[in-house]
């Protein structure tokens, strides 16, 4: 109850301090200066545009926070794009990056930031050039790793998992130990989750074919992936708690949870989630298939201009200082833990983190290599509807009325199918 | 829907009174309505029309779809798309389903709670009738939220209590129902009891004076009286119920049981915001208000068969 009460109230000031912060960046605008219209749902974007603001006269950033992508943050710029109103900088993440490219509503930004090619995880590089033109900035990157309770898998003397075979028998030791607990969940509501799974796997959903899309929902590493998951929800050895809901906050907390297949960005939920579990968590990349180093990526954002700017110079501007400056992750990690796509602001990232809260390796360290690790993904132009669409599918996964394998079948099915109606041209399965 | 613009005089005004000519007395009513017409023309009849023009186009992309969309003319194409779509005739059957329980478990305990608080032995009538309709004050997204709290296992005492899950693919239907039940119960009560209020006093005095009970005096004077009033009750839960959408949008948050168009008004937004496909929106939209009219027009008709 404390726990909830507390976030409640965190929750009520970060947006009271947003309100606060905004309100004075608006009325301080340097006469003369260029004004950016910027939309965001980014944690701390305030700090960041009041930190900009307060060093520049000639450009002068507006941010509006809107709601986070799914929740409604796509629709909004997807309408403004339709009704000629949009921003000058939009907020895409990189799997939504290809569907937003449809609307027309993005300026192609190759030459303008040609430069900066060779400072970024080449993950997040490829992530903003689908078709080998950049269309976004990319800000950070969302590599994924496994969070475990080291001092429970320490006293009852269970190994960590390196492989997904060790993590089946991994999860029988947790329920044996206590028959209450589980090794960890496996949201079926999240689309994004299960493609950052399947990613480790190796077989890229899209991809560009020439002029075509090519289309891979059923390859054989997803597949393999669903089977894994098939079985472990079948044997009851995971649990269906969905992230960052209070059930699953009230799990992670009092050890009915010993892990989390998370992101990045999962160090800060820890963090701000339950602060008073430090010193019980520890950080690996996450378990590979056969031994082969390899993980997928949950998210990340990056930043476009919108094709309607009248001051793209000055978008692009504060964009390369968004992504760059060194100036951003001090600031970020004051109240998170940023893990940046520009690869020498992920040191000063890492140079600013307070540390204490993981057991083992330092957690920047992991992070690292699992973003070495990962391999080569594109989204597709419907993946955000894909995600809403797998939730759908994998609804009735959990009561056995439906497998896991067999509605990745038919999200195959429904992606082409959704593809083709809107005139693209679509190839299905494996690149020959 | 006509905008009420007075045609000058239609009986005889007292020879006293200057009558107004006809033509001050025209602009004076435009004036009036004027307010009216312009809020009814920009916010309900363009947004009616500028979906109709929607409803008749698609966008187009070709190759990898990089170079944007191109609004092609289908004309009843998306209808065709829409009705011929199992997500979209799943959505009507669960909606269908949603009013089969809804509207007579609603609207019954909306008509007695009325009836208990007009009777005579009620004590606290005003504290009674807060308690029963504050839920609707609870903006729908917080009764919802605090719902699906109370539903989910683990947090909710209501998922170990009751026989079934509440938020399984069975539970589901039920656990809404229950919701908007919460949410609306008290708002027809005050509908009803402001009719049962108007029900002439001698008509129900002379009916105890022949010797009527409690129970025979709300059976068959009351409740044949407000009769009109529970139509009018009906359409509008009729048409809330087809155009239900925020509860089951919470609930997806907490089950994978809802699907994203499990409702026809959450299979419009599916199509609109997260398939961006408008053209189909629109026409799934403009089918969704024909069958709302077809429907009300249905029970209107019923109302004036039973009441003529």
């Amino acid at each position: 109850m404390a726990l909830r009460s507390r976030r409640a109230v965190l929750r009520a000031s970060l947006a009271l301090g947003s309100l606060t912060l905004a309100g004075c960046s608006s009325s301080a605008a340097p006469p003369g200066a260029t004004r950016v219209r910027v939309w965001s749902w980014l944690t701390g974007m305030d700090r960041y545009v009041a930190a900009f603001n307060a060093s520049r006269r000639d450009v002068f950033v507006e941010l509006s926070v809107i709601a986070a992508g799914l929740s409604g943050g796509y629709a909004q710029q997807s309408n403004a794009i339709r009704g000629h109103n949009a921003p000058d900088v939009l907020h895409v993440e990189y799997q939504g990056l290809p569907q937003i490219l449809l609307t027309g509503g993005l300026r192609e930004l190759t030459d303008d930031v040609a430069d900066l090619a060779d400072g970024y995880s080449p993950a997040a590089w490829r992530g903003v050039r689908p078709d080998g033109r950049t269309w976004a900035v990319p800000m950070d990157l969302a590599p994924m790793v496994f969070y475990h309770r080291e001092d429970l898998f320490d006293a009852h003397g269970i190994a960590v998992p390196r492989t997904w075979a060790e993590f089946g028998s991994a999860a029988r030791a947790v329920r044996e130990v206590d028959p209450a607990a589980r090794i960890t969940t496996f949201p079926l509501n999240d689309g994004s989750f299960f493609a950052g799974m399947c990613w480790q796997a190796g077989d890229p959903w899209w991809s560009v074919d020439g002029d075509a899309w090519r289309v891979d929902i059923a390859g054989a590493g997803t597949l393999r992936t669903a089977a894994h998951w098939q079985d472990m929800i079948a044997g009851d050895l995971v649990a269906g708690l969905v992230h960052g809901s209070q059930d699953w906050i009230a799990a992670m907390h009092e050890g009915r949870l010993w892990g989390l297949l998370g992101a990045s960005w999962s160090v800060g939920t820890l963090n701000r989630s339950i602060p008073q579990d430090a010193g019980r968590w520890a950080v690996t990349t996450m378990p590979t298939w056969d031994g082969a180093p390899a993980n997928g990526i949950q998210g990340g954002t990056a930043f476009g201009v919108s094709a309607e700017s009248r001051v793209p110079e000055a978008a692009v501007e504060f964009l390369r200082w968004l992504s760059t400056d060194p100036e951003v992750p001090r600031i970020g990690s004051a109240f998170t833990t940023p893990f940046p796509a520009h690869l020498p602001s992920r040191q000063v990232a890492r140079d600013a983190y307070r540390g204490g809260y993981f057991l083992g390796d330092p957690v920047y360290d992991v992070l690292d290599e699992a973003a070495r690790r990962v391999p080569d993904w594109t989204w597709g132009p419907n993946a955000l509807r894909v995600f809403s669409t797998a939730a759908d599918r994998f609804g009735p996964v959990r009561t056995g009325r439906a497998t896991l394998p067999d509605a990745v079948r038919r999200l195959q099915d429904d992606a082409v199918a959704d593809l083709r109606a809107r005139g693209l041209s679509v190839r299905e399965g494996r690149r020959a | 829907m006509s905008v009420p613009v007075p045609r000058g005089p239609a009986v005889a005004t007292p020879p006293a009174a200057r009558v107004p000519r006809r033509r001050e007395r025209g602009v004076a009513g435009l004036l009036l309505a004027g307010p009216f017409a312009l809020l009814l023309a920009g916010t309900v009849l363009a947004p009616v029309l500028y979906a109709l023009y929607l409803s008749l186009f698609t966008e187009r992309l070709a190759g990898l779809g990089f170079d944007g969309p191109r609004q092609v003319f289908t004309a009843m194409g998306n209808y065709a798309a829409v009705l011929g779509d199992r997500a979209f005739h799943d959505s009507l059957g669960n909606v269908a389903l949603f009013a089969l329980v809804h509207i007579p478990v609603m609207l019954g305990a909306a008509l007695l709670l009325a009836l208990l608080l007009d009777s005579a032995v009620v004590r606290l009538r005003q504290l009674w009738s807060l308690a029963v309709f504050l839920p609707h004050v609870v903006p729908v997204v917080i009764g919802g939220l605090v719902w699906a709290y109370l539903y989910s296992p683990g947090i909710g005492p209501l998922a170990a209590v009751l026989p079934f899950d509440p938020l399984s693919d069975v539970g589901v239907l039920p656990s809404v129902v229950n919701m908007a039940t919460w949410q609306w119960t008290g708002y027809n009560m005050v509908i009803f009891y402001t009719a049962l209020q108007a029900v002439p006093r001698e008509v129900v005095e002379a009916a105890r004076a022949d010797g009527a009970g409690p129970v025979r005096v709300a059976l068959s004077v009351k409740v044949p009286m407000v009769r009109p009033t529970a139509f009018v009750a009906l359409v509008f839960t009729v048409i809330g119920s087809l155009q239900l959408f925020t509860e089951p949008l919470v609930l997806r948050g907490f089950t994978g049981s809802v699907t994203s168009t499990w409702t026809p008004s959450l299979y419009v937004y599916e199509a609109a915001f997260i398939a961006g496909d408008h053209g189909r929106a629109a026409a799934a939209s403009v089918l969704l208000a024909v069958v709302c009219a077809a429907l009300s027009a249905l029970v209107m008709r019923l109302s004036a068969r039973r009441s003529g």
